[in-house]
Formats: structure tokens, C-alpha cells, sequence
């Protein structure tokens, strides 16, 4: 699977969680507020039907004080309990749903309170108001007062009517006790099921980028390992990773790269060899014509020399020149291809003496001053390459010096990690347009005829220094001299 | 008197001028020699047969040449080593390579000498080497 694929998915899983534990808040979150919705209603409910109760009372007591006093002004306290009762009844109605238990008891509800007011209250009324007309009515109102009131049928139905009314503000706690147990059931399910669901997910996540980290990081770490391996000169490596996805295909390049490299690199140091082997055969080869005309220029000299004519002698002399260049030539191609060659030995090396061993080995003209730096430090290092390149450096400095007095100074600097060795002198300096130009083999700038010259010191030195990743640097001017510097490991 | 030790010298070389060099340095030594001169290995061998069949004398010296054609002086060498009736011959490599390598693997293939070219009177190594060949022999001629 790819590893964008992985990462997706995973982030999908998660995302799936929390849809879900949002979806199930929101779908909690109605539940409450249609639940507060019906506490509201319920509400209404109750305060209404409290109101209707105590509306029953002012309109027995409204009703018993005009059947008493006879004064309207009962009559009015009557009057308004009933008709506000005949609005909550309305009301209720309309609120308590049509297929409940409430209904029913509202219906009841209804019917007695209606039978107290026709059967009851509303005779006695109208009674009581003809009472005062004629003699007769009186009459008929006392005796229907002792049969209303009196003999307690009013008592029954008030109590039937208050009888149903607790019941029904009764079933109403309980409906509303129930419905808050299970709402406070719900929110807690809600809370557990939102909980395991969040907890799930960052499990989850945690997991997914736990392998994802591991799987991603050990695997780039063969890779590391691998270029490291490279750049450590072994080309020769190969990364197993058998998966299929980015990372995999990553590797696979890269051992794809490594194949190649190592395939170019050996055939690079192929090519090398082959040029060095070749320069080797090349010069011996050369060697054998070159060395059979010296040995007959020696026999003529050695056995006619008193029978040639001078101009021949003289042109004798210039094929023996011409000789002498094509062998130190020769010399400096076996001398380069040699460069390299030896397999590095490191010893202690007292700088002081190596450059005293230099100088004497060296032809110093009169009047060029060598100044070495004393108090040199002992290195540990390569002694024939650095020897080499030194020699080669003051040999140069020394050899075309231009000046009747003049100087070539030697000295060191110690840069941390590596050292940088300076060769200056007051020669004739180099122009600017040849400064990469003289470390090329068999790169003169004297005419050949004019000077002994074979152009192979610099070259030979640039090659001991790129052997060893080491730089070195020129800077000169003609008629200001030539400080050329180095960097040599430590 | 004593008898005169003349030394017998089988010189392997393709090249003339290389010859007459050997000549020429020969004989400017204070020595009596008898050479013979092989172009190669081959002929070399069909010599050293030939001498042998008609009971002729085996040369006290070989001087051979590295560089030639047909049967190099590699390959000569290896095949006269494995003669024992020739194992007495001294060899004296003579050739243009001054190289440690190249004297190492001479003195691996059984050689008594290591000469450089070129033979001239002026190139010291090369007298002292047949100067020393001479003495290591210890045959140097009585007169």
C-alpha cells in the first residue's frame, strides 16, 4: 500500500470517528431541546391546572357567599373564576395530546366541572335570584338549597372534580419524572459512547502515525546509510526493501544509482589504470629508439670525432639536446603515472629536516636566498608526495627566478584540521591568463629551446594534491612574484 | 701459463644497435669472451639444444633481453628453469627498466644480475653491473 494511500486512510478513519460522536451530540442535543420543548408544555400543564383548581374554590366560595348574602358582588368573583376556568379548559386541550391518558382525564375533567356548574351551581343561582320576587320562589330556593347543599350532592361532585384533578397533575410528575430519567439516561449513554469514540480515535491516530513514523523513518535510515556508504567511496551497496510503495520505489532508485555508479566508477579506475599502464608501456617503449640513437651519436663521438667537420659536430650536439628533452620527457610521464602508485604510508616527519633535505638536493644559484621558517613542527603524515610537491614548488621558484638577488621563503600555517604550507618568491610572477594553465602536463611558459624545461613539476604536484582532495592556490602577479599555497591533511 | 679461461656468452637480444652496444662493451673489459647472439627465446633454446646434442660447449653467461618477439625473456627464462642440466648458466637480465617491481619479479624468476641499459661507459650502474657479473662469476680470464 502507498504510504499517501496509508496516511489517508487513516485520517479517514479518524475523521469517521468524530462524524460519528458529532453526529450523536447533535442527535442528543435535539432530544434536549425537544425534551425542554415538552417541560415548557408541561409546565403550562401544571400552572394552569393549579389555576383551575383554586378558579373551583373562588367559585364555591363566590357561589356560597351570593347564596348567603344575595350581593352580586360575589356574583363577580363567581363569574370571572368561571369563565378564566373555561379558557384553561380551552387551553389544556389544545396542549395535552389527543391520544394520551391525560385526554381522558381531561375529558372527565370537563364533564364534571360542567355538571357542577348545570346541575348544580347554575340552579341554585337562578334560584337564589328569583328568591327575592315572590314568597313561592323563596320557597323553591330553600328547598332546593337543602337538597343542593345540604344533603351534600354538590360535596360529591366538587370532590369527584378534585379527585380527577390530582390524578391528573399526578400522572403529569410522574410522566415528567419519567421522561427526565431517561433524558438524564441518554445524555450519560451519549457522554460513554462520545467518550470511547474519542478515545478510539486518538488510540488510533497515535497508532497510524506511530507506524507510519516507524516505517517511514527506518526505512529512510537504510537509505541514509546507504548515500553515507557511497559517499565513503563503496559503491558496491544495495538497500533491501521489498514494500510497494514511494519509499520502495526510492529505494529501488537509489539502488539503481548505486549499480550505475558503481558500474561507471569501475570503469572509470579501468580507464585509469589502462592510461597509466599505457603511459608506462608507451615511454619504455619510446625509451628503446630514443636510446638506440643516443648509443650511435655516442659511437660517432667516441670513435670519429676527429674525422667529423664542425658543423657536423655542432649539429651532433643539437640531436643530443633534442635527446636529453624526449628522456626527461620520458621520465616525467613514468613520474606522473607513477604519482599515486605507492600505497600511502604515514611516518613522523620533522618538516625542518625534509625541507633542509630538499634544499640540499636542489641546485641554488648565488645570490637566491631559500629562507625556511625555523622551528617547524613534527607531522604525521605522508613524507614522499609532500616531499614531492614541496620540492617541485621551491625547485620551480628557485629555477625561474629572474632576479640577481632575490628570496623564496617556505613557511606553514596551522588551520585547525589541516595545514597550509606557502612557497613565495620575489620572482618574476605569473600573469593572470596562465594560473590555470601551468598545472596542465608539459605546460611551459619559457620557450622549450630557452629553458630546461620538461612541464611536469606542476602537473605532478596538481595530481599528488587532487589524489588527496587537497587544494592549492596561486597568487602572483608578473613583477611582484608567486606565493603558491597548499592545504595538506593532518 | 695457465690456461686460458675464455667466457662463453649467450646474448638473447632482437635489437642490432643493442648488440653492437653489448659488443662494444664487452670488449672494452679486460676480458677474453666468445658470444653468440639469439634474435629470441626460441632461438635461444634451438642454440642451447643444438649445443648440447653436438656435445658443444654451454655458455657460462646469458644475457637476456626482456623485450622481444615470438618467445619473450619471461617465458625463455622459465623454460630454461626447468632443465636441470642448464641450471648452472647464470643469467643477467639486461634491460631499460630501473624500476623496483621489474627487479623484484627478476629476482623471483632466479636471475643473478639486473643490468641497465644502456651499456655505455658514461652510465656507471651499467659497468658496475657487468663488473660485478664478472666477479660473481669469478671466472674472470687468467693470462
Amino acid at each position: 500500500m502507498k504510504i499517501s494511500h496509508l496516511i489517508f486512510l487513516g485520517f479517514f478513519l479518524i475523521l469517521i470517528m468524530f462524524s460519528i460522536a458529532t453526529y450523536i451530540n447533535y442527535k442528543q442535543t435535539e432530544k434536549v431541546n425537544e425534551n425542554s420543548d415538552w417541560f415548557a408544555n408541561s409546565t403550562t400543564v401544571m400552572r394552569q391546572g393549579n389555576r383551575f383548581q383554586r378558579n373551583i374554590l373562588n367559585m364555591v366560595s363566590g357561589l356560597k357567599g351570593y347564596l348567603l348574602s344575595g350581593e352580586d358582588y360575589f356574583m363577580q368573583s363567581y363569574d370571572s373564576a368561571l369563565t378564566e376556568n373555561k379558557k384553561i379548559l380551552d387551553e389544556l386541550q389544545t396542549i395535552v395530546p389527543d391520544t394520551s391518558e391525560q385526554k381522558r382525564a381531561l375529558h372527565e375533567l370537563i364533564g364534571l366541572n360542567d355538571q357542577w356548574i348545570l346541575d348544580y351551581a347554575d340552579p341554585l343561582i337562578r334560584a337564589r335570584k328569583a328568591a327575592g320576587l315572590s314568597d313561592s320562589s323563596l320557597a323553591a330556593y330553600n328547598a332546593l338549597y337543602r337538597d343542593k347543599v345540604v344533603l351534600g350532592t354538590e360535596k360529591i361532585i366538587n370532590r369527584n372534580l378534585q379527585q380527577r384533578f390530582r390524578e391528573f397533575t399526578d400522572y403529569e410528575y410522574r410522566l415528567r419524572e419519567a421522561r427526565s430519567q431517561v433524558l438524564t439516561d441518554s445524555i450519560a449513554q451519549t457522554r460513554t459512547i462520545s467518550f470511547y469514540l474519542t478515545t478510539f480515535s486518538i488510540i488510533l491516530g497515535f497508532l497510524i502515525s506511530l507506524f507510519l513514523a516507524y516505517r517511514i523513518s527506518t526505512r529512510l535510515m537504510a537509505m541514509v546509510r546507504m548515500a553515507d556508504t557511497i559517499a565513503s567511496g563503496k559503491y558496491e551497496v544495495q538497500t533491501a526493501d521489498t514494500g510497494r510503495d514511494e519509499l520502495s520505489q526510492l529505494a529501488n532508485s537509489l539502488n539503481h544509482m548505486a549499480h550505475v555508479l558503481s558500474e561507471n566508477i569501475r570503469l572509470l579506475e579501468r580507464k585509469n589504470q589502462e592510461l597509466d599502464q599505457f603511459a608506462h608501456i608507451v615511454s619504455h617503449d619510446l625509451k628503446a629508439p630514443l636510446r638506440g640513437i643516443d648509443n650511435v651519436i655516442t659511437w660517432i663521438e667516441e670513435d670519429h670525432s676527429t674525422e667529423l667537420p664542425p658543423k657536423i659536430r655542432e649539429y651532433i650536439q643539437l640531436i643530443k639536446g633534442r635527446l636529453q628533452r624526449a628522456e626527461s620527457m620520458i621520465r616525467g610521464i613514468l613520474l606522473y603515472a607513477r604519482v599515486g602508485k605507492q600505497s600511502p604510508e604515514r611516518e613522523f616527519i620533522n618538516l625542518n629536516t625534509l625541507l633542509q633535505d630538499i634544499a640540499e638536493s636542489l641546485v641554488i644559484r648565488p645570490g637566491i636566498k631559500l629562507e625556511i621558517q625555523p622551528g617547524l613542527p613534527d607531522i604525521h603524515s605522508e613524507k614522499i608526495p609532500l616531499q614531492q610537491v614541496l620540492s617541485n614548488l621551491i625547485g620551480n621558484a628557485i629555477k625561474y627566478h629572474d632576479k640577481t638577488e632575490g628570496y623564496v621563503r617556505v613557511y606553514l600555517k596551522d588551520a585547525t584540521d589541516h595545514f597550509i604550507f606557502f612557497v613565495e618568491d620575489n620572482g618574476p610572477g605569473i600573469s593572470r591568463n596562465y594560473h590555470s594553465k601551468i598545472f596542465a602536463i608539459f605546460q611551459t611558459l619559457e620557450a622549450r629551446d630557452s629553458f630546461e624545461s620538461t612541464g611536469i613539476g606542476l602537473a605532478i604536484v596538481k595530481k599528488i594534491l587532487d589524489d588527496r582532495k587537497q587544494k592549492i592556490t596561486l597568487t602572483s602577479e608578473p613583477g611582484k612574484g608567486s606565493v603558491f599555497s597548499f592545504t595538506w591533511p593532518k | 701459463m695457465d690456461k686460458v679461461n675464455v667466457i662463453k656468452i649467450l646474448l638473447v637480444e632482437d635489437d642490432t644497435l643493442d648488440v653492437m652496444d653489448a659488443r662494444r662493451t664487452l670488449d672494452r673489459m679486460d676480458i677474453l669472451y666468445k658470444m653468440q647472439v639469439a634474435r629470441n627465446g626460441e632461438e635461444a633454446l634451438d642454440f642451447l639444444n643444438r649445443s648440447e646434442a653436438a656435445k658443444g660447449d654451454v655458455p657460462d653467461i646469458i644475457l637476456l633481453d626482456l623485450n622481444m618477439p615470438k618467445m619473450n625473456g619471461t617465458e625463455f627464462l622459465a623454460t630454461l628453469r626447468q632443465k636441470s642440466q642448464w641450471k648452472n648458466i647464470k643469467v643477467f637480465v639486461i634491460t631499460t627498466s630501473d624500476e623496483k617491481e621489474d627487479r623484484d619479479l627478476m629476482q623471483k624468476l632466479g636471475v643473478s644480475g639486473y643490468i641497465v641499459k644502456p651499456l655505455k661507459f658514461n652510465n656507471p650502474s651499467s659497468i658496475d653491473s657487468f663488473n660485478l657479473m664478472i666477479d660473481l662469476l669469478n671466472i674472470k680470464n687468467k693470462t
